[in-house]
């Protein structure tokens, strides 16, 4: 097990450099520059400008210079906000993030599980049906859709809840953009959680667990839901990086100051360090969360062994 | 089926919630539009664009900041908040001499910074200079290139001196006998003639200047013959050089003497006297002065902090307004500066700017009350149409800024004057600009309703006959001599724009438009923004590419100019005339103001008759605000100087409608 966690957190590095170099390739390859706009600026000053910043230098001192940062983990300066630090927007931007993507994921596992588990135990009831609709068009609505309905119906119609804008943890600006970004994985959770659950009803050790005369309570929640909750742990790893980084459209929607807005903008800007630390960040936590759901496999399921 | 049911029942709550939401959006005709109710005290709460990149405002060339650094620093003059036009503000009057080159600013006595440090007419050489120096590497140090050696500085560029006499090579040494160019491989474009400037510049230097402030040294140096300036990088010396005998033999020998910033045209002639000294007549310079670029900054808090200056427990402003709070991507809190030399008048104690791009959540948190004004071009056409247009607290007035279509001047079949006109002619203008709502037909190059008194040129009615016409002179006709759409090379043309919702419904009208009149259908080519500039200004696109302009200043010179540059800048088409750069030239040293802009109007007309671009639209303001925020008009630049804002309580006294912007009186508190 600890060998098993040592190799993949060795494997980590060198794919964050390679996922790195092809981003800081690809910015290279898409035209413009941070500093160009409508107007064109006069060729002196956009000399000016790529002396200041260093873009004058042959493409491997540039790269170089982009590596060390990376493995010192400081990223350097953002080229459109030049006050600013990458590491002090991430270390700004990430806990709005994380916030937004964490209280989404929590809402979407406590009603997901519980829709899924009473879709389960009441199969082809109408409770079963009703739910797996709500289900269905949770996955099929995008949050860009969903998004600006909710605010349509509970900001502007019936004036209960502020449009937009961040108002800090915990605020009623919260909920509209939390709702949005939970759909579609509460979900998938809830459909997730009902076929694997309807699975383990069906099997040997709970019809034991019934046969020797537990509560179904008991049985339900201390034998059927580990087993029925597998599909939904290895859904959670990918889904919780996916939704810190993949608060983007949400954070765009709500104006929240965010992770996934700076990201959107940074690309637009051609704001390479900021990028460049953002992609490393994301690519760092996926990597990590995968890990930690292998790791939550292994005691879950006592089938697996590493 | 039983889930068919819960379907059903699901898709009625769904509809019925956007059958809400609509009728509420349809509710607001004619009335204003959302919840209106006055904050408590006097705050504004504004969505001011993107992100701003800086709050050091020569840094930044954009107008989301520009909003901002109208609350926190003020220059020599601001924008009045109906016309844009200058008014006083440190520079209390200003005197110019008679050819446009000479301007003496009289600075008010009772400017502070916000950290009580006075604010004189060394603060304006320091920030002039500053805004020009390379290192800073400023995107709007171009804007200053009027000022006499200002781009020699910035370009980094030297001056030629003979080691043995100490005397420096003036630029008329260089000129070839008869023609121009005062710089050699810097400026590519429009520098006046060098000697009828200096044989001007000796015949008043008795008479300029003294009459407004006294000679110093540095005002016999600056209008001592131009001085001949080289590239400052031995590299480019020697290639400006090389295929221009006179100039290798002037430079033999010589030394290369940096161009510094003392060395601009800039001085401060005693504490509360400012001169500026320019290269070539500029009549709409003071105009530019509002400018961020020239806004003051302190020299003290700069030198002491670097570039993190802005930070607020740093700064120190110049403005109205001092900063208070800076979340990026949330707010910039801006609040009143008591040492601000005109505080008294100021009427908001606190600003908060919202920095928001997404046009839906800033028209839903207008309407729902939560800010109380939005910047311009914000209300999406389809909330126009939907009745949002009628409301009375929606902003409609014509802008300094255009669209307009650049066409490859160098590419057949637009090479031919005759074709591009044609397509010019068959666009309806008109029903464009009742389809967008948020333009107004544009038939020249300027925009209309702007500049008060200018001319209007017209060069681009529509005429489809004409169109047809004369696309048939071009050769595209069958045997009987009439126009045939099946000849026109249309795999030669495409539509080129960047890729935006509403450029895209543009170009599928003007795309309707050639095929409904000229039978033709050009295909429609959409690029990412970035992509998009460089094949324009590399003219690697075929046929027609986007095209749009802001106005830097309030003067039409801002747009005819684009076509002074010959590669490189904005031009964009390939077009460049001799001709039409001597008549800007002559129409800047004119020193009436109707007989320039006389002037200007036929230079216009003249562009407008080699059409290199196709005119579309003046823009419209298209913004909105409560009707309870006074003081606030929709400017030809969406530019509010803030201290004239206020929070009007009385409802008798709000606006309903657009405010009055004809008369120049403010609308100030009793």
């Amino acid at each position: 097990m600890f060998r098993f966690i040592l190799r993949r957190l060795i494997v980590t590095v060198p794919m964050v450099l390679i996922v790195v170099s092809l981003t800081w390739g690809l910015i290279r390859l898409a035209p413009g520059n941070f500093y160009s706009g409508e107007k064109k600026l006069p060729a002196a000053i956009e000399k000016n400008i790529r002396e200041k910043y260093g873009l004058d230098q042959p493409w491997y001192v540039q790269y170089g210079r982009m590596m060390r940062n990376i493995l010192r983990l400081d990223f350097g300066n953002s080229l459109k906000y030049e006050t600013e630090s990458v590491n002090d927007i991430l270390r700004r931007t990430l806990p709005v993030s994380a916030v937004l993507g964490i209280c989404a994921y929590v809402l979407a596992l406590v009603v997901g599980v519980a829709m899924g588990t009473l879709a389960a135990l009441r199969q082809n009831s109408k409770l079963d049906y009703a739910s797996m609709a709500l289900a269905m068009l949770g996955i099929s609505l995008p949050n860009f859709v969903l998004g600006p309905i909710l605010v349509l119906v509970f900001a502007l119609s019936l004036y209960w809840l502020p449009p937009a804008r961040w108002g800090g943890f915990p605020s009623w600006t919260m909920v509209l953009p939390v709702v949005t970004l939970s759909a579609v994985y509460m979900a998938y959770i809830a459909r997730l959680t009902r076929s694997g659950m309807l699975e383990v009803l069906r099997s040997d050790y709970i019809r034991t667990a019934r046969a020797k005369g537990l509560k179904e309570r008991d049985v339900v929640v201390r034998h059927a839901l580990r087993g029925g909750l597998l599909p939904v742990v290895s859904f959670t790893g990918p889904a919780l990086a996916l939704l810190v980084a993949g608060t983007v459209v949400v954070e765009r929607i709500f104006a929240m100051p965010g992770l996934g807005n700076y990201f959107i903008n940074a690309n637009l800007n051609r704001d390479e360090p900021l990028i460049i630390g953002i992609v490393a960040f994301i690519s760092i936590t996926i990597l990590i969360f995968n890990l930690l759901v292998d790791i939550a496999y292994a005691f879950l399921d006592p089938r697996i062994r590493y | 089926m039983p889930n068919q049911k819960a379907l059903r029942a699901l898709s009625l709550i769904l509809a019925a919630a956007l059958a809400s939401a609509s009728c509420t959006t349809q509710a607001s005709r004619g009335e204003f539009f959302g919840r209106i109710e006055p904050p408590a005290g006097q705050v504004l709460r504004y969505i001011s664009g993107s992100e701003p990149e800086s709050l050091d405002p020569q840094m930044s060339s954009g107008q989301p900041e520009a909003r901002i650094y109208m609350a926190l620093y003020e220059g020599l003059v601001e924008y009045h908040p109906k016309t844009m036009k200058e008014m006083p503000a440190v520079a209390e009057r200003w005197e110019v001499d008679e050819d446009n080159m000479e301007f003496v600013f009289f600075l008010r006595r009772d400017a502070r910074f916000s950290n009580g440090d006075p604010i004189g007419a060394h603060d304006f050489v320091y920030t002039f200079r500053r805004g020009l120096a390379p290192e800073l590497a400023s995107r709007s140090a171009y804007m200053a290139y009027d000022i006499k050696y200002a781009q020699a500085y910035n370009e980094h560029a030297a001056f030629v001196r003979d080691p043995q006499t100490g005397r420096f090579v003036t630029a008329a040494e260089a000129a070839p006998p008869g023609g121009e160019g005062a710089s050699v491989g810097t400026v590519a474009d429009a520098v006046v003639p060098v000697k009828d400037l200096d044989a001007l510049h000796r015949e008043e230097l008795s008479k300029r200047g003294e009459a407004a402030a006294p000679d110093t040294e540095f005002h016999k140096y600056i209008h001592s013959p131009t001085r001949l300036i080289v590239p400052g990088d031995a590299a480019a010396r020697e290639k400006a050089a090389k295929d221009n005998p006179r100039l290798r033999a002037l430079l033999a020998g010589k030394e290369f003497v940096p161009v510094r910033a003392e060395d601009i045209g800039v001085e401060a002639v005693d504490d509360y006297t400012l001169r500026v000294t320019l290269a070539q007549p500029a009549p709409y310079f003071v105009g530019m002065l509002a400018h961020q670029l020239f806004r003051v900054v302190p020299r003290r808090v700069i030198e002491r902090h670097g570039v993190n200056w802005t930070r607020p427990e740093n700064i120190a402003c110049s403005g109205a307004f001092k900063l208070a709070v800076h979340k990026p991507y949330d707010q910039v809190v801006v609040e009143r500066n008591p040492l601000y030399w005109d505080a008294k008048s100021v009427r908001l104690d606190r600003i908060t700017f919202y920095p928001l791009e997404e046009q839906t959540t800033m028209l839903n948190l207008y309407k729902a009350g939560d800010v109380d004004a939005v910047y311009n071009h914000t209300v999406p056409a389809g909330w126009l149409k939907s009745g949002v247009r009628y409301a009375k607290d929606y902003m409609d007035a014509p802008e300094c800024a255009i669209d307009y279509y650049m066409l490859n001047t160098k590419k057949p079949p637009l090479t031919d004057v005759r074709v591009r006109k044609a397509l010019s002619y068959a666009i309806d203008r008109q029903a464009l600009a009742d389809y967008r709502v948020v333009y107004k037909p544009l038939y020249g190059f300027t925009p209309e309703g702007i500049f008060p008194g200018y001319p209007r040129v017209k060069g681009a009615e529509f005429n489809v006959e004409k169109a047809r016409q004369l696309l048939a002179e071009a050769g595209y006709k069958d045997s009987s001599g009439k126009y045939d759409p099946s000849k026109f090379p249309v795999s030669e043309v495409e539509l080129t724009y960047n890729t935006t919702e509403s450029n895209r419904q543009v170009a599928e009208f003007v795309q309707a438009q050639w095929k409904q009149n000229l039978g033709i259908t050009v295909p429609l080519n959409n690029m990412e923004w970035k992509t998009f500039l460089k094949a324009r200004s590399n003219l690697e696109y075929k046929g027609v590419a986007r095209g749009a302009w802001i106005g830097d200043y309030m003067d039409p010179y801002t747009f005819l100019s684009i076509f002074t540059s010959k590669e490189g800048g904005d031009n964009g088409t390939g077009w460049w005339d001799a001709r039409y750069v001597q008549m800007l030239k002559d129409a800047n040293r004119e020193s009436d103001p109707a007989r320039r802009y006389e002037l200007l109007a036929k230079a216009e007309a003249y562009l407008m008759d080699a059409a290199p671009l196709i005119p579309l639209a003046t823009n419209a303001t298209n913004w909105m605000k409560k009707p309870y925020v006074k003081g606030m008009y929709p400017n030809p630049g969406t530019m509010h100087a803030w201290k004239f804002v206020y929070i009007e309580t009385d409802r008798a006294k709000w606006d309903y409608g657009v405010p009055d912007l004809k008369s120049d009186q403010l609308a100030l508190k009793e």
